[in-house]
């Protein structure tokens, strides 16, 4: 057999693997293992390869990012400041119709500046914003869809753990990344809230049918808004300003950031020890699974290198003349097709080394690259069957008459709304590398 | 008897499981300070703190093997587990088996990182490898690689008890 065919054997076992429910990361290291040993007919050189992955793949400076952007990210959700955004958004939309739902999504982007992880975003509103807007009588497969579609934001605008993971493994600069986020986040923030307002005006029965039953949300004074606003804003300048301002490096960013955070937490008496303990624990656990997976791909990518699978891939496009264009279609259908099994983070650990060496005699932006994939990522998450943020979404709320088709099928107009707004990225490219 | 001396087992190893997990946690207060000290004292008295970047590079390999049981332990572990719980439902004892390859594939591969990174422990404690500069900073490398085949051993046990509790105990809800 050519290492190319026992490449391909090893991804298709791999695929077979992790569709019955191996872990990914056991799955990407014994597949990778197996095929390294079979290509080379030592399984020394295997072992010393996955040693090598354990051994020195995390071993950089920037992965500190890691931990630290997560830790941030916990302690934010934890000392309430989610609750803060949602009521200063509010007060700004309240006047029009579908406050409520343009108030989530702006709370959403706000809060998504301040952490980078959707999941997060996706707990937190569903706790506030979904009961707030059921007691004034918006539809429950609204409340949720609009909650599950606006927490894809947070991978979305800076700081992004994919976005990090991205810049990781295609050794891209963070910074850039996070500053190319910016334009297509507003833009799919802007695109979500016309939505909500065209949904409310026009389809009532589908978003607020009991709107005239419902009272009047009592606006903030000038007073609260500058105490519920004015911490996040200056974490925000704190952060992103300390990157570009070229005070920090990302992972000083990010330790600032949690250290930043911790402060205004202790400082609301919103965050007690017993929760920082808890968030740390936390936030341990995730960069744990991260990691892990990150040193399983980083053997997957050494296997995928003597299989020689990616100039395959590289010389198949070629000849199929796809261009680019229907190369990036291609790749985003598979994307959306493994969002809907897969979490965020394997995809692109997955599908991106695979990627790289075929986009690279095209002279592929990867900067751009990231956004079109970290938007077609997140898409997946929104659509069933396995769709992770709305299962999040499930087990947060606390009420057995929302069903998970229910949060599907409200999350769907929003997914459409993202596959429009991936159009537009992919469109134009200036709306990512317009701020570079 | 059996059932007893298992559980027994498992608590110990649980215990252990914890307790690298806190001190794990702790590390990434450690890191979270260290880097705010440095920043500080750079900005404020233009003095950094030595090795900033080389305790970074190297805590964080130790934060990820300190803490990489408990994940597996609390399910954090990334898979997908919808066709498996269809399984579950349809062929409870097909599920059984399935899951007991799973965790054997898993010991395999992760006994290959501990005995495979051995070779690199040993080299690196006869031969005192280290990061950093001479005469500024310098940091040892065995301990991490210490903390990798310790959180790997422990993660593999952790595995073999998966198989154990699924055989040997009648409680079902506790696997």
């Amino acid at each position: 057999m050519t290492p190319f065919e026992i490449g391909l054997i090893a991804l298709a076992a791999m695929g077979v693997l992790v569709l019955f429910g191996l872990w990914v990361p056991i799955a990407l290291m014994v597949c990778s293992f197996a095929g390294v040993w079979a290509i080379r007919g030592s399984s020394t050189l295997a072992g010393k390869l996955l040693a090598l992955s354990a051994n020195d793949t995390l071993q950089s400076y920037y992965f500190g990012v890691v931990p630290l952007f997560v830790l941030m990210g916990f302690v934010v959700s934890e000392s309430g400041m989610g609750r803060d955004a949602y009521d200063v958004a509010n007060s700004i939309f309240r006047r029009i119709r579908g406050g409520l739902g343009l108030g989530t999504v702006g709370a959403n982007a706000i809060f998504a500046a301040i952490t980078g992880i959707s999941i997060a975003s996706a707990a937190v509103f569903t706790r506030i914003a979904v009961p707030q807007m059921l007691r004034h009588g918006y539809t429950a497969r609204f409340a949720v869809g609009v909650v599950a579609g606006s927490s894809v934001l947070g991978m979305l605008i800076p700081p992004s753990l994919l976005l990090i993971l991205y810049g990781i493994i295609t050794e891209q600069s963070i910074g850039h990344l996070f500053l190319a986020g910016v334009g297509p986040g507003l833009l799919l923030a802007c695109v979500f809230g016309i939505g909500v307002v065209l949904g409310a005006i026009f389809l009532p029965s589908r978003v607020q049918p009991n709107r005239a039953a419902a009272e009047e949300i009592p606006g903030l004074t000038a007073r609260e808004m500058l105490v519920k606003g004015l911490p996040i804003a200056l974490l925000i300048a704190f952060v992103l300003g300390g990157i570009y301002g070229g005070w920090f490096t990302p992972v000083e960013a990010g330790a600032m950031g949690a250290i930043g955070a911790l402060v205004i937490g202790f400082a609301k008496h919103s965050l007690s020890l017993a929760a920082l303990w808890r968030v740390l624990v936390e936030t341990g656990l995730v960069t744990a699974a991260v990691c892990f997976l990150i040193i399983a791909a980083q053997m997957y990518a050494k296997m995928l290198a003597f299989s020689g699978i990616p100039a395959g891939f590289g010389d198949l496009a070629a000849h199929a003349d796809l261009g680019l264009m229907g190369l990036m279609l291609l790749y985003i259908a598979i994307v959306v097709v493994l969002g809907m099994i897969l979490d965020s983070s394997s995809i692109m650990l997955i599908l991106v080394p695979i990627m790289l060496p075929v986009l690279a005699p095209m002279n592929v932006d990867l900067i751009w690259f990231g956004i079109v994939t970290v938007i077609a990522i997140e898409i997946g998450l929104l659509t069933p069957p396995f769709g992770l943020s709305v299962y999040v979404i499930k087990s947060t709320i606390d009420d057995p008459d929302i069903k998970l088709g229910d949060i599907f099928a409200g999350a769907a107009p929003f997914a459409l709304m993202m596959l429009f707004v991936l159009g537009l990225v992919l469109a134009f490219p200036v709306i990512a590398t317009g701020l570079l | 008897m059996i059932e007893a001396g298992m559980t027994a087992a498992g608590k110990v190893l649980d215990a252990v499981t914890q307790a690298l997990n806190v001190i794990g946690s702790a590390l990434i207060v450690g890191l979270m300070v260290i880097i705010g000290v440095d920043v500080a004292g750079r900005g404020l008295f233009g003095a950094p703190l030595p090795g900033v970047p080389e305790m970074v590079s190297l805590s964080i390999v130790a934060i990820v093997f300190l803490q990489i049981p408990a994940a597996m332990r609390g399910g954090r572990l990334t898979r997908s587990e919808a066709v498996l719980d269809g399984i579950i439902r349809r062929s409870p004892g097909l599920a059984r088996w399935l899951e007991t390859v799973f965790d054997l594939l898993a010991i395999g591969i992760i006994w290959v990182i501990v005995s495979s990174t051995w070779p690199l422990f040993e080299r690196a404690w006869t031969r005192g490898t280290f990061v950093g500069a001479i005469g500024d900073f310098t940091a040892p490398t065995w301990p991490v690689k210490f903390i990798i085949m310790l959180g790997s051993s422990v993660l593999i046990l952790q595995f073999v008890l998966r198989i154990l509790r699924r055989f040997l105990t009648t409680d079902e809800a506790s696997t």
